[in-house]
């Protein structure tokens, strides 16, 4: 074998594309918006991954380890609110399906509130510990703790941010292509979020708490 | 929660204060002067040609790959410049600073620089040539190239694409105006952990550092995806994976690095933000941070991210060889998979820049093995091209000297790279000039194919070619210039010469240094030249004018449109049915056949959205820097509002209709005929004459 | 110790392989320290880079040369080789494109292997395999601050700053810790490069039969005085080894765990400067990484050399010159 042979006869090809194209716009979208994903994605494995390193004993530098103030029941109502969240959502986007303006609205409104009893749940904690004087100065390991459960809580502020923007769009504009795409890509964001809080709890919270 | 600042603050400006302006430097101040003189002047010329709306119009609110593209290169280029300025300085700081008895001057003990300016020279060439000069460069082209190499009229997310450029841009002003407004960080590219904490970079340096590089990620990132995105999404009817042009291949592997490994410096950076800002303790050697765990976070990501550079390069010079050896790519197949395995294997290899902190004997060997395995499929890569040359008919044009240049640098660089993997060798050479010798072969393949690329497509983009005599001359000097700067840099490596040192310890190093001050001055005459081709090449461009096949013998789609492409690309999607459509077009004289019948197109709007996003975030890498810390809030308000806004407005895009399209396709086809008479009735040396007549030379010489 | 260096040498092809260098050391003044190796780790570190650029330039140079040789063979118009403008497959040539790199890594990879345990600091087993079982190795704790070396000599309670004096034909261990920020310490014609870090403890060995004197340097950037923070290490004889010893022990300087936090201050060794501190508090290193541990710093004053001129003369004024 030498060569590439040519298997398209040249007299009968198609040169030119004659039946007119379109791109579906959702679906490219849907799969930056995945991609994008990825690389948040990735942002908490390497998160994670430095929480692992700084995890062990000699991290927490004699200071506070998570054993001493994390209390899984507390963080399983977060758990719990968020799941909701994602629930809510979920039957928003069901309502989507049957056109309906009305219960999407209803779905994203139970969604935003319960993403904000996470929030101010979460905020709360963070309080808590301010006043045990433990902050992101006290140890690599408590740097680690509370940067990781940060960031991701601030994900979730900034999806609460895009739920309210897509209310406002919908009761606005109706199910255009637009805002029907972005509400697509929104419930992929909400759902890794979740994910990435499950990991979130048994990783650092449960974890911490048990060693 | 803040740490607590050596020196000033304010609430209104942060550490913001005229002591950090550096008007008594000797150096700084006249080039500020200069720089603003320089400004001055093209703002002048802008107005006087009235030109305002039309650069805002064509360019700062254009959302089209090629210009994007375009202003990318022009980026890179400047950077390319600012860089090799850099480059200059360090040599010319080791070449006088040399033994106890060398004088200084300007504060310095010996030399002309001090330590802390040395240390802010190198850093800053060393981050913007990677990530400033040879990534937008790169990215430049990937966003002209690809989306006509695949038959797109433009990339998945257009907007999405010019807020990269303009981010891109932001970080590019940021490590710039750090030259005059405070100072950028001085213990190199990378910096380390714990050197970088507050209390040994007590300045600004570090911060800046922080946020360009932050920047350049963010951008790079939305880039990435936006090129896989179009990769995926929009090729043309007929144009399958087995026949996707090798350098979106290339584009394709290397944003997959991109995409995943970005993260990781992001993430690498926050630290040190938390570090430097919270006071938390990441990398701080006490308190239970860890300083190690900085050195693999960043090289986690500063590993793939070199090839990240260098697989795009290849790209270019997979491109460049078939197209002046006049026959296909060898071994396409292969190709594809080695630029896989490369992006594949690049992960695993992070640990081969720091095996002297003293892992275990196994985890150096498993890095070890791992990096020599990407010797592999780089391999395959040099022996592809070089049976692509073989039964060829090669044409030594500017543009493929480029290339072999950077063939043999990837040898070069690859032998010496093959050497650092292995820990016995590399205790002796690690951290010294032989290092830098290595990585600067390796870097300036990227150079090499970036130049070889400008010349190559050139006349796609301008629709006239670059001037040949001044480009071989700027390619020679070059060389020139890489030789005398890097063979004696590699025997100082073996004389045991480390890097970074602004004082030369070793008197015995000096007529080495010599030799490597006057490479630099060649480099210098080849910069010239490039500007003398540049001018040549404008003056003369009417001369030089080409139509759709610029070379008249190259094979991918991107050669199939006009000259320069019109804004649409092509006004009919067309149909592939073979790898080389181009070629394969030409072969059987149906290069020539047009559409019959124009369909209506959807392009998308200007939007002058991206640029202001762009400029706020360079306003909020700055208000970072310094701490100003109302500035950050209302310029992350400001984006996020702006975003909003522009979510709820959405782009409906235009219609371009068919009689409009069919109008200005006649128009450029009548142009083309043109071109093709004159050169029929003035022949330009080495000048390709229309589609048709290259095949037919082809044909005729198969007798060969 | 010699004995087993020759032990070592029997292995004949190694020593063929290091001849041709051996011949370029022997110059005079052979500026290429990395090919004029003095110690045995350093020699085992060039042993294996000659294999490699045997082998990786027996395949890069022909390539190379095929290169060159398609150029001019296919050069177009010349006519010297035949044109095809389709070929551009062969599975004969794929196997060898891929075969022949595979097999290269092969090699390297075993040479890569062993050279890692053979001259692994830890544990290098060019020096300890041949070590007789009651050899008394020196020990050395090194220190680094910003921007001087501290040489602690344990088995003799003295200290020297910037100098380090070994005798031949001993194996040293070293322990290795810095007091301020990352660096590397590197002695090219005696031993490959280890990084020292704050807060933690790395080993080193070294192992000598020339006496003379050799650079030390601090390979990795670790701040402004980086470039001074160079040492001369000093090989000599038993005999002159035990002089020494007893020539520190008699100077007037102490290093206690105070003393080094004055000389820890940052401060650029521009006159290389040689201080013998005949007594060291017990345990000096193990103190000072427990502290380092614990969070202490000796921060840099902001942009300490904006003007090294000045600089110098305000260390100078305050007598730490
Ligand atoms: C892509 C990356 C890249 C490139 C291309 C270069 C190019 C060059 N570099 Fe650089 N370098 C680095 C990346 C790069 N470098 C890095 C990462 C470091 C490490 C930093 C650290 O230690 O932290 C480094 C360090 C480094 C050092 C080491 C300092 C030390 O540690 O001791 C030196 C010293 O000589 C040096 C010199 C040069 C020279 C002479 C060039 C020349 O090749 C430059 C040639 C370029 C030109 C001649 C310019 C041509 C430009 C044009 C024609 C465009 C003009 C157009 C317009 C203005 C529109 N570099
Ligand atoms: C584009 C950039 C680029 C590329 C492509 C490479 C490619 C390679 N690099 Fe390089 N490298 C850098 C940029 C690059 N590097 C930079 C910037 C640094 C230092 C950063 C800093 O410290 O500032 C660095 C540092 C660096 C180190 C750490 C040095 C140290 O600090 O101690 C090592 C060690 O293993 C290494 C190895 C390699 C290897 C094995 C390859 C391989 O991919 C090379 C593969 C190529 C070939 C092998 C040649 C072609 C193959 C054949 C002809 C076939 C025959 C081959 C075999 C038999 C194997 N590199
Ligand atoms: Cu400690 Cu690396
Ligand atoms: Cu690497």
């Amino acid at each position: 074998m030498s060569s590439h042979a040519s298997t398209v006869d040249p007299k009968k090809a198609e040169l030119w594309d004659t039946h007119h194209h379109t791109h579906d716009v959702i679906s490219t979208r849907t799969l930056g918006y995945f991609l994008y994903l990825l690389s948040d994605g990735m942002l908490f494995a390497t998160l994670f991954a430095a929480y692992g390193v700084l995890s062990y004993q000699h991290s927490y530098f004699g200071g506070p380890t998570p054993a001493e103030f994390v209390k899984p029941w507390y963080t399983f109502a977060q758990t719990i609110a968020l799941f909701l969240s994602v629930l809510a959502y979920g039957f928003g986007m069901n309502a989507l399906k049957h056109k309906n303006k009305s219960g999407l609205i209803n779905g994203m409104l139970a969604a935003f509130v319960l993403g904000v009893v996470f929030l101010v749940l979460d905020i709360h904690d963070m309080n808590h510990l301010y006043s045990m004087g433990i902050t992101l100065a006290s140890s690599g390991g408590m740097s680690a703790f509370i940067v990781l459960t940060q960031v991701h809580a601030t994900h979730i502020f900034f999806g609460l941010i895009w739920i309210l923007v897509m209310i406002a769009q919908v009761m606005t504009k109706g199910f255009t292509e637009e805002t029907v795409g972005r509400l697509l890509t929104l419930r992929m964001f909400w759902h890794l979020q979740a994910v990435i809080w499950v990991f979130v709890y048994i990783f650092v919270y449960l974890w911490g708490y048990i060693s | 929660m803040l740490v607590d600042l050596p020196g000033g603050w304010s609430p209104l400006l942060g550490r913001l204060a005229w002591s950090q302006i550096p008007y008594a430097n000797p150096i700084l101040a006249p080039l500020f002067v200069a720089v603003v003189i320089g400004a001055i002047i093209v703002l002048g010329l802008i107005t006087y040609y009235g030109k305002w709306t039309y650069l805002w119009k064509e360019w700062l609110t254009t959302v089209d790959h090629k210009k994007l593209g375009v202003m990318y290169i022009i980026i890179g280029l400047v950077m390319l410049f600012r860089g090799f300025i850099d480059g200059l300085m360090i040599r010319t700081q080791q070449v006088w600073a040399v033994g106890p008895h060398s004088s200084g001057v300007f504060g310095s003990l010996h030399g002309y620089l001090t330590p802390f300016h040395f240390g802010q020279v190198y850093s800053a060439h060393g981050l913007i040539m990677i990530l400033l000069a040879a990534t937008p460069l790169l990215v430049g082209f990937m966003n002209i190239i690809v989306p006509i190499q695949i038959g797109a009229r433009d990339m998945a997310y257009p907007y999405l694409n010019a807020l990269g450029l303009w981010i891109t841009a932001a970080a590019a002003a940021l490590i710039m105006i750090s030259l005059f407004v405070g100072d950028f960080a001085h213990n190199g590219w990378f910096e380390y952990a714990p050197i970088f904490e507050m209390q040994y970079s007590p300045g600004v340096g570090v911060d800046y550092w922080i946020w360009t590089l932050q920047l350049v990620a963010l951008g790079t990132t939305l880039g990435g995806i936006n090129i896989l995105a179009t990769v995926i999404k929009m090729r043309a009817p007929g144009m399958t994976w087995g026949k996707l042009p090798i350098f979106v291949w290339a584009s394709l592997s290397a944003n997959v690095i991109a995409l995943t490994s970005f993260p990781a410096l992001q993430v690498a950076l926050g630290l040190v933000a938390a570090d430097r800002y919270l006071g938390a303790h990441f990398f701080t050697a006490g308190m239970g941070g860890n300083l190690m765990l900085y050195t693999n976070l960043f090289w986690i990501w500063g590993h793939p991210e070199v090839y990240f550079v260098i697989l795009p390069a290849f790209g270019m010079m997979s491109e460049i060889f078939p197209t002046f050896s006049e026959k296909p790519l060898f071994g396409y197949i292969t190709m594809v998979l080695a630029s896989m395995a490369i992006a594949g294997v690049s992960w695993l290899v992070w640990l081969h820049h720091f095996f002297t902190m003293g892992a275990g004997p196994y985890v150096n060997t498993a890095f070890s093995v791992a990096t020599m395995l990407v010797g592999i499929p780089t391999g395959v890569k040099v022996f592809n091209w070089a049976f692509t040359m073989y039964r060829g008919r090669l044409t030594f044009n500017a543009a493929m000297l480029w290339a072999i240049g950077a063939l043999f640098l990837l040898l070069i660089g690859g032998m010496t790279g093959m050497m650092l993997a292995i820990p016995a060798i590399n205790y002796m050479v690690h951290n010294s000039v032989f290092v830098v010798a290595h990585f600067h072969s390796m870097l300036l393949v990227i150079v090499y194919a970036i130049f070889g690329s400008v010349l190559y497509w050139f006349p796609k983009v301008f629709g006239f070619k670059l001037d040949e005599f001044w480009a071989k001359t700027m390619f020679w000097l070059f060389s020139a210039g890489t030789a005398l700067v890097f063979v004696p840099m590699y025997m100082l490596g073996f004389m045991g010469m480390t890097r970074r040192l602004e004082y030369v310890f070793n008197t015995g190093w000096q007529s080495y240094l010599d030799v490597m001050e006057f490479g630099i001055v060649v480099y210098t005459l080849s910069v010239l030249a490039f500007f003398i081709l540049l001018y040549v090449s404008v003056r003369d461009h009417a001369k030089n004018r080409v139509g759709a096949d610029a070379w008249g013998t190259s094979r991918s789609l991107e050669w199939m449109t006009h000259s320069p492409v019109p804004f649409y690309n092509f006004a009919v999607l067309p149909h592939i049915n073979e790898r080389d459509e181009v070629a394969w077009r030409r072969q059987h004289g149906i290069d020539n056949v047009r559409p019959e019948h124009y369909d209506d197109i959807h392009m998308p709007n200007n939007t002058g959205v991206a640029i202001i996003l762009g400029g706020l975030t360079f306003v909020l890498g700055f208000a970072l820097t310094w701490r100003i810390w109302w500035l950050c809030i209302v310029s992350l308000l400001a984006i996020i509002v702006l975003m909003i806004i522009r979510s709820f407005r959405g782009d409906p895009g235009y219609i371009v209709t068919g009689a409009e399209l069919q109008r200005m396709e006649e128009e450029a086809y009548r142009r083309e005929a043109q071109i093709a008479d004159s050169h029929h009735s003035h022949p330009v040396s080495g000048g390709v004459v229309g589609n048709a007549m290259a095949y037919q030379r082809n044909d005729s010489s198969k007798r060969l | 110790m010699d004995i087993k260096w020759r032990n070592w040498l029997k292995k004949g092809w190694r020593a063929a392989a290091l001849a041709p260098i051996l011949l370029l050391g022997g110059c005079a003044h052979n500026p290429y320290w990395i090919f004029d190796p003095k110690g045995i780790m350093a020699k085992t570190n060039l042993f294996y880079m000659i294999v490699d650029v045997v082998i990786m330039g027996a395949i890069v140079g022909l390539t190379a040369l095929l290169v060159v040789w398609f150029m001019w063979r296919y050069q177009k118009g010349k006519n010297r080789g035949k044109y095809d403008p389709h070929w551009s497959h062969s599975n004969t040539i794929e196997v060898f494109v891929w075969g022949i790199p595979i097999i290269a890594v092969g090699f390297l990879s075993y040479f890569a292997v062993k050279g890692t345990f053979e001259i692994n600091p830890y544990n290098p087993t060019v020096i300890t395999h041949h070590m007789k079982p009651n050899g008394d190795p020196v020990e050395v704790d090194v220190i680094a601050t910003d921007w001087q070396w501290l040489f602690v000599y344990p088995q003799y309670h003295m200290a020297v700053a910037n100098e380090l004096v070994l005798p031949v034909h001993t194996p040293v261990f070293f322990r290795l810790t810095s007091s301020a920020v990352t660096t590397t310490f590197f002695i090219p014609q005696l031993v490959g490069m280890i990084d020292v870090m704050p807060g933690m403890r790395t080993k080193n060995a070294l192992l000598s039969d020339h006496a003379g004197e050799y650079q030390g340097i601090a390979s990795d950037f670790a701040g402004a005085g980086t470039s001074w923070m160079t040492f001369k290490t000093k090989m000599v004889d038993k005999a002159d080894f035990s002089q020494w010893v007893q020539k520190v022990q008699q100077a007037p300087g102490s290093m206690t765990y105070a003393s080094f936090n004055r000389f820890a201050q940052p401060y650029i060794d521009v006159n290389h400067h040689v201080v013998y501190f005949s007594s060291v508090e017990q345990g000096l290193f193990d103190h000072v990484m427990t502290e380092v541990m614990r969070g202490k710093t000796w921060p840099i004053p902001p942009m300490m050399t904006e003007n090294m001129v000045d600089y110098m003369k305000k260390q100078a004024a305050e007598h730490r010159d």
